[in-house]
């Protein structure tokens, strides 16, 4: 069957590059192309129009919120939404601060802990190996709701219950890390980590000085993902801070918008200031972040 | 290579992985068990006294209307999981080929997903103010004159949610599908378009079913990922109006940390539980049968 596919297309695809060489003279502007382009960027402006209009209520006055047709840009920037946002004891530099600190130890301890056990798992034959990863695989499909209870009164016993170490601890370890990982180490040919076993080399260093460095882009992804997770996580965070100065950027906003309803500027100043600075990363690394999640998804 | 040598091996292998399962063991395996323990127990945070009461809670929550509820609204919810996809494969196949200035608008229809959900939920709750705000403001220009009250009535709500869900979930659909599309033989396209085949008619019996194996993942894990957040629901309505937007992983958290039945919320959440068994036991069903080219 694939093989029929295969040989049609073959003779048919030499018939269309040659249309398509013969085409290109001509392609100036196709107007197909040009109406699509319209159309899709006319939803693309749907899909951004909530930021643009969470920025441009940012600064406007308290009257201008509301008007009708909207106003997208405000008659006079109003900054003093913005700096009130930031700034004071509960300001987002805290916050900002916390999610910080709580996602950049998190990823760093999950993508070494989680490529060190994948290693294990993908290049070390031991005994209980198939069990133990069953055991992962089944961990995956336990919803977050179900440890929610028995994490808070743990943490309660221990005393890291609403301390930033409550999120960390728990954030180095990441079973999807394992797995992406495992199958990164498993694609990799035997014949690279041979030659070192015979030269005298042991696990360790083949781990550390030639699998780490050959699996650079798959460790950029996970990080990516898993920072990315950890800077957007506000359901843990919501269950196990309690102190205001501890807050990560999510709850955070959460806590400014619930204290502040009627405050509709403020609100989106916060908004603002919650997303903004992520956007920016996002704009310079797109390229980078496209690719890790498309490349998570398929190996997911 | 004797016995000796497998041993170490062992050891070895142990070492590796020792590190991580400590912490696998610690904060997931454990308090599974632990949950799994509680479901059967009257534990509340107040009263720190722990009594064995069998399965009254699983026969509470098959009596508790509120748990239906929240069943009904998950599903209402889930079903933004299929809008999403399909809207994000006809994005997909517009923004792979056939339009200038792909990079720019692949990146502005991906932008809400990597914002935070909470945060861009809040801006939503504006945008949907009821009397005031601006879409019904829009709504009301093209002569509509009684807009819904999307997240402030009890049966608009849960569709609001979704309209935000969708919207932020697209972004990502989109992504995979275009990663999808890249393995579509260019030649099957032309040959099909010599054929005389149209394009709609291209795009519904050839591109679709040699994208399905990624429709299906993009189901069975869309579902499994959205069956399990709460967070943009807590953050903009807390359940509310009413219990209206109550979903299953919302009604788990209210019980557990606002109303700290943590015995009864740790019932439920080994009903979700089950939920997600069944979508993954589907998800290997699928894979063996229903994707194939």
């Amino acid at each position: 069957m694939d093989h029929v596919k295969e040989e049609r297309a073959g003779s048919a695809g030499q018939a269309a590059a040659a249309s398509r060489r013969r085409l290109r003279k001509f392609e100036a502007i196709a107007p197909g192309r040009a109406l699509l382009t319209l159309v899709m960027a006319g939803f693309a402006l749907l899909m951004v129009v909530p930021f643009i209009w969470m920025v441009g209520t940012s600064f406007k006055s308290p009257a201008e919120v509301f008007v009708y047709p909207v106003k997208w840009i405000p008659s006079s920037l109003n900054w003093e939404h913005h700096l009130r946002v930031w700034t004071g004891p509960d300001g987002f530099a805290t916050y900002y601060a916390n999610s910080l600190k709580i996602s950049l130890i998190s990823t760093a301890g999950a993508v070494f802990l989680s490529s060190l056990a994948a290693y294990g798992f993908a290049r070390i034959r031991f005994k209980g190996r198939e069990p133990l990863f069953l055991l992962y695989l089944s961990m995956m499909m336990v919803p977050p709701q179900v440890l929610f209870v028995p994490k808070f009164i743990m943490f309660d016993a221990i005393g890291i219950y609403n301390t930033h170490l409550a999120l960390i601890l728990p954030g180095m370890f990441t079973i999807f890390g394992v797995f992406m990982m495992r199958q990164f180490f498993l694609g990799v040919p035997g014949e690279i980590t041979e030659a070192a076993f015979i030269d005298g080399a042991g696990h360790f260093r083949i781990f550390f000085r030639l699998m780490l460095p050959l699996a650079k882009p798959a460790l950029a992804t996970l990080a990516i993902i898993d920072f990315s997770w950890h800077w957007n996580d506000y359901e843990n965070a919501l269950v196990f801070l309690l102190d205001r100065n501890l807050f990560t950027v999510p709850l955070g906003l959460q806590n400014f918008i619930l204290e502040n309803t009627v405050d509709y500027n403020g609100m989106m100043a916060a908004a603002t200031a919650g997303i903004v600075p992520m956007l920016l990363v996002f704009l310079i690394g797109q390229r980078y972040i496209i690719q890790g999640v498309a490349g998570s998804a398929v190996k997911g | 290579m004797g016995k000796s040598w497998l041993k170490r091996q062992s050891l070895l292998g142990y070492a590796f992985i020792g590190p991580n399962m400590l912490g696998v063991l610690l904060f997931f395996i454990l308090p599974a068990i632990y949950s799994f323990y509680l479901m059967f127990t009257d534990y509340t945070f107040m009263n720190p006294e722990i009594h064995f009461v069998g399965f009254a809670n699983i026969q509470r929550m098959l009596g508790d209307e509120l748990f239906y509820t929240a069943l009904r609204n998950t599903v209402v919810f889930l079903l933004s999981v299929p809008v999403s996809i399909l809207l994000a494969f006809l994005v997909a196949v517009a923004l792979n080929k056939s339009v200038y200035w792909k990079k720019t608008l692949r990146a502005l229809y991906f932008m809400p997903y990597i914002t935070s959900g909470v945060a861009v939920a809040f801006v939503w709750m504006l945008l949907f103010q009821p009397t005031s705000g601006p879409i019904n403001g829009f709504l009301r220009s093209i002569g509509i004159a009684h807009p819904p009250g999307w997240l402030s009535t009890t049966d608009s709500s849960m569709f609001a949610i979704d309209i935000i869900w969708i919207w932020f979930m697209l972004g990502y659909n989109m992504i995979i599908y275009l990663a999808a599309l890249q393995e579509v033989p260019e030649e099957l396209l032309e040959a099909a378009k010599i054929d005389g085949a149209r394009p709609w008619q291209t795009l519904r019996r050839i591109v679709w079913p040699l994208v399905s194996p990624t429709t299906f993942l993009l189901l069975i894990t869309g579902l499994i990922m959205s069956i399990k957040t709460f967070g943009i629901i807590q953050a903009v309505t807390q359940g509310g109006p009413g219990s209206s937007t109550t979903v299953l992983s919302l009604f788990i958290y209210q019980n557990a940390f606002r109303y700290y039945e943590m015995g009864y919320a740790s019932a439920i959440s080994w009903a979700l539980f089950v939920i997600i068994l069944a979508f993954t036991a589907l998800q290997w069903i699928g894979q063996k049968r229903w994707v194939h080219y």
